[in-house]
């Protein structure tokens, strides 16, 4: 009996600590985010400490309120307000866009609109329409897919045609694709806050943008073509020179200045970033006195020379480790946001180098910052005085990817390279590429991407590649760099080969880039919904309150009619909640109104099977049972009836997922959890504790049932 | 607390009464499904949708003549949760072409200067899309219509299988022309959209939950009663089951008007179809699905008697 007590127990306590730890991420983020808010409301009161209080903040807060954060509830966007769009490749302005300017003619436009009204109407593959008209309209003129589009390689008719069709599916293939990575760019320039970007088939994209209400604003973010430009690498002595002068000037013109500009910086990215690299270069210093060689994964921070005490010009001469450290901090309040290190060429091996005095090696630099100190970077790069201290011409670009390393405390940091870069003269951009193909190299087997230029831009190539033998040529989208391989040899023909992917997937990433600049994918909202962060917030209030309500109302109900088996079934249910929730937590699920909808749904399944095993238990008591068997025969027969009724909802909720978009998933999400939740707090968490609940020896448990039968009851 | 003691009510004996009286609604339910024009939500149509606040009420003949005046015809508007906000819709507008919605706002800002007109939000779907998502639909809806006569087939016989089916396909039918019908008389602002879509497939869940719960006694009572009449064995299951189903019943039913009266205009309608939907869905456990099974097990009954009696005469 003991045994079977403590069993009861786990059964009942196990689910409620589950729970408990699941829904913790989102008590704790929302209590954060109030505290953020509070310091916020300090920061911008008061503007000349701002940077510090908020630092103060992410000091204190800051991980926790991250960690929170990924583990918590995420609300939908019908509940907090943003905008959702659907995008999807327009196929038949990309055929039209592909085909060359100069041989298009009356019959060309011909089919194009023709394809145009069909597609409106069918649901057939828009290339598909393309060609069949193309067969129909421009074949019997003596017209061949040859005649408009130049992407065959071969001469012989047939072949060719067979081949431009394949371009043709391919390029509708990657539109989509394309535009994702544009709009990923983006997104993240734009600030808009935890977006989500989901590819949907193989021709559409959903985007996500909480907080975003402005049309014109995404527009933008969707419309307007890339930017695909090749410019130089100078990463020389030059540059790390003007860097020494930009840690002068801002040490000179104090600290305000960078706390100024940079508390214009959206607060939510300035991150404990300063404290991180004191601390950070306090442990490198260490590291480096004691000569540990093992540190090589701590970049991002500031060196000490090592020749301190011999060189007695030097100013750190006479100082403590610590106190040098905090000298060097306060002297480079620039070069100590990224690492720099050295190598005499591309070849051979960097090592990182410090500010402490103005001499450079002549050779390449390599830099590296953290996103955090990226964003800083930028922001300082806006201003004038600072981007006129860098060589002429010049300008800072940043990855577009990062290389994710550890930090000092093992967590997982993003690091940019960065470029100082500049135009070519005349300038070469994206426009030149006719196509460019991921493949693998022949000798060596590591993937490569193949780039084609037009006539014009392989004799530009060719010059510039000639002159550039050595150096670094970067091919930056929006701003980013993507790549920025060494010149090996004068490039003519127009033909390059570009090395140094990691595997098949930066490849065709790299492709889809180059091509961007050839083939501008367009697409067009197919999709648009907007909720008004008030229409948000009247959603959650109301749908909150109603769900409230309606809770309240049957859990009284329950335990007016059942006594104290509704306060049995009354604790399943809460408990049947919190484990919703907590699992919709866990696995990312997202909470929509119709989500709540579904969770209204549920707490009337869980009820139901509740009402079924205590109408049993009444009717096996009525029928002259003790109160044990009563209770074992009620939960046994109630069985198959609570879980044929649950299985067959669960069924619709599984159609309903799997086929239903956006809001319905929500719904059909919740539905599913929710059922889930219902056949183990009805069955056995309910049946612990109405064992729990019963009295040891005795033969009574109030379910609600007439006086009389309880005296019958308990005669027998 | 008890609302029934040991019941022996003859549900089976009214049974076809309320054949006929579900005959006659539903007949009115097809015509106004076939015959009354749907009020397709832009989700299956296409178009553009925008909610919009004023500082005061408005006349919405008075929105709608401004909205004409500005170059945009045929607009649908109507009032939406409070009575200073309003929901507008231009159907099957190409999403790409015109900005409809900006179109919409600048006039009402010109229209209304004294007034701080502001966008709450804004649907825009394209007509393709919108075909696909009410394709889709349809196959949900049937594909799950499918997947409960398999199962309820395979856990009990082939005939409750049916039987659970008929049940269904009346509450559905029943359901949606009850709410076209108040669609029609203007006391709901209905249109079929996604949330309506959602609403009838709840009921379709509820409805099935309340039969399998039925049929699983008549189950058992046939285990337990064997060679009793199938008549009082339905009866004698609806008789145990009925505290069960009104229990259940009323819980739902008060939480679903509870939500028709407080969760908000996007969530009223839902509200208000599941709670027909639940009301139909109770009635048709009763007097549909068990009264089909009756008169399948009856039917089969009878002839095999006259072939018992056909085979002892020879």
């Amino acid at each position: 009996m003991k045994k079977r007590s403590i069993s009861n127990i786990l059964i009942v306590i196990l689910p409620i600590i589950l729970s408990a730890v699941l829904l913790y991420p989102t008590y704790r983020a929302t209590q954060l985010e109030k505290v953020e808010k509070e310091y916020f409301q300090r920061a911008s009161s008061n503007s000349a400490d701002s940077m510090k209080i908020m630092d103060n903040f992410y000091k204190l807060h800051g991980e926790d309120l991250e960690s929170a954060k990924k583990g918590r509830l995420k609300l939908g966007l019908d509940l907090r307000g943003g905008m959702y769009v659907t995008l999807e490749a327009d196929v038949l302005k990309l055929v039209e866009e592909s085909a060359n300017e100069e041989s298009k003619d009356e019959i060309f436009a011909q089919v194009i609109e023709k394809t145009k009204q069909q597609t409106e109407m069918s649901d057939a593959n828009t290339i598909d329409i393309f060609l069949k008209n193309f067969d129909e309209i421009a074949r019997p003129k003596k017209k061949y897919l040859s005649d408009y589009f130049d992407f065959n390689t071969s001469d012989d008719l047939a072949k060719a045609e067979e081949q431009i069709q394949d371009k043709l599916r391919e390029n509708e293939a990657e539109a989509i694709d394309q535009a994702i990575e544009v709009i990923r760019n983006r997104v993240d320039k734009y600030g808009i806050s935890e977006p989500t970007i989901q590819k949907q088939g193989s021709r559409r994209v959903v985007l996500e943008l909480p907080g975003v209400q402005d049309e014109n604003q995404m527009l933008s973010l969707v419309k307007t073509t890339a930017r695909l430009e090749f410019k130089s690498v100078n990463n020389d002595q030059a540059l790390v020179k003007s860097f020494f002068k930009i840690d002068q000037f801002l040490a000179s013109g104090g600290k305000d200045f960078i706390d100024n500009e940079l508390s214009k910086v959206d607060s939510s990215n300035v991150q404990k970033d300063t404290a991180n690299v004191a601390s950070k270069a306090i442990g490198d210093k260490k590291a480096n006195s004691k000569s540990d060689a093992s540190n090589n994964t701590k970049i991002d921070s500031a060196k000490l020379t090592e020749n301190k005490t011999a060189d007695t010009a030097n100013p750190y001469a006479n100082l403590s480790n610590e106190e040098a450290a905090k000298k060097y901090m306060k002297d480079h309040p620039f070069t100590i946001m990224f690492s720099s290190r050295y190598s005499q060429d591309n070849k051979s091996q960097a090592q990182e180098i410090d500010y402490s005095r103005d001499i450079f090696p002549e050779g390449t630099y390599h830099f590296m910052a953290s996103e955090d100190n990226m964003k800083k970077i930028l922001v300082l790069m806006k201003r004038p005085e600072i981007k006129n201290l860098l060589p002429e011409g010049s300008n800072l670009f940043f990855d577009a990817k990062p290389m994710v390393l550890k930090d000092n405390n093992g967590k997982d940091v993003n690091y940019y390279n960065f470029y100082a870069c500049k135009d070519f003269q005349p300038k070469l951009t994206g426009e030149v590429i006719t196509d460019a193909i991921a493949t693998y190299n022949q000798t060596n087997n590591q993937p490569v991407v193949n780039m084609v230029m037009n006539s014009d831009g392989a004799e530009r190539w060719s010059k510039i590649t000639g002159a550039n033998i050595g150096n670094r040529i970067a091919v930056i989208l929006d701003d980013q760099v993507y790549t920025a391989p060494v010149v090996q040899s004068k490039i003519t023909g127009g033909s390059s080969e570009i090395t140094g992917m990691e595997n098949a997937d930066e490849a065709k990433l790299l492709k889809i880039v180059l091509k961007s600049g050839a083939l501008k994918a367009p697409v067009q909202a197919a999709e648009v919904r907007v909720v008004g962060p008030s229409l948000g917030e009247d959603s959650i209030n109301s749908g909150l309150k109603s769900s409230i309500i309606s809770f309240f109302v049957v859990i009284l109900f329950m335990i007016i009619y059942y006594a104290m088996g509704g306060v049995v079934a009354d604790i399943a249910l809460f408990v049947n909640l919190g484990l919703l929730l907590g699992f919709m937590a866990a696995f990312d699920g997202t909470l929509t109104l119709p989500g709540i909808a579904g969770i209204i749904l549920t707490i009337g399944m869980a009820v139901d099977s509740n009402v079924l095993i205590f109408e049993r238990i009444r009717e096996e008591l009525h029928k002259g049972r003790n109160l044990q068997s009563a209770v074992d025969e009620g939960f046994s027969k109630a069985l198959t009836a609570i879980i044929d009724s649950n299985l067959t909802t669960f069924i619709t909720g599984v159609i309903l997922y799997f086929f239903g978009t956006g809001p319905i998933q929500g719904f059909a999400m919740t539905l599913m959890m929710g059922i889930l939740a219902t056949l183990f707090t009805a069955t056995i968490l309910s049946k612990a504790l109405v064992r729990l609940f019963i009295k040891p020896g005795s033969n009574y448990f109030n379910f609600g049932q007439p006086k009389e039968e309880v005296a019958t009851s308990n005669v027998k | 607390m008890q609302f029934f003691k040991e019941t022996n009510i003859d549900f089976i004996k009214s049974r076809f009464f309320f054949f006929v009286l579900s005959c006659i609604s539903l007949g009115i339910g097809i015509l106004l499904i076939l015959f009354s024009e749907i009020n397709f939500g832009i989700d299956f149509v296409g178009g553009t949708e925008i909610q919009v606040a004023f500082n005061q009420p408005v006349q919405i003949d008075d929105i709608r003549s401004n909205i004409e005046k500005g170059g945009i015809g045929d607009a649908e508007i109507k009032t939406f949760g409070k009575n200073n906000q309003y929901l507008i819709r231009v159907k099957e507008n190409n999403t790409n072409d015109s900005k409809i919605s900006t179109q919409i706002m600048s006039v009402l800002q010109k229209s209304y200067p004294g007034e701080n007109v502001t966008k709450l939000g804004e649907n825009s779907i394209g007509p393709k899309v919108g075909k696909e998502m009410r394709n889709s639909a349809i196959i949900a809806v049937l594909l799950s219509i499918i997947a409960i006569t398999l199962y309820i087939a395979f856990r009990f016989e082939f005939v409750y299988g049916l039987g659970a089916i008929i049940g269904l396909v009346h509450d559905v039918l029943f359901t949606v022309g009850f709410v076209l019908f108040m669609g029609q008389i203007g006391v709901l602002n209905v249109q079929f959209d996604q949330t309506m879509l959602a609403a009838i497939l709840t009921v379709i869940g509820y409805s099935i939950n309340d039969t399998v719960v039925i049929f699983d006694r008549i189950r058992e009572n046939n285990e337990i009663h064997k060679g009793l009449e199938i008549k009082k064995i339905i009866n004698l299951s609806l008789n145990e089951t009925l505290s069960r189903t009104v229990n259940t019943g009323l819980s739902v039913i008060l939480v679903l008007t509870i939500m028709v009266f407080t969760a908000g205009p996007v969530l009223q309608n839902f509200a208000f179809t599941m709670l027909v939907g639940v009301i139909v869905g109770t009635y048709s456990s009763i007097y549909i699905s068990s009264s089909y099974v009756i008169y399948v097990v009856d039917k089969k009954l009878r002839k095999d008697r006259a072939h018992e009696l056909a085979l002892k005469r020879k």
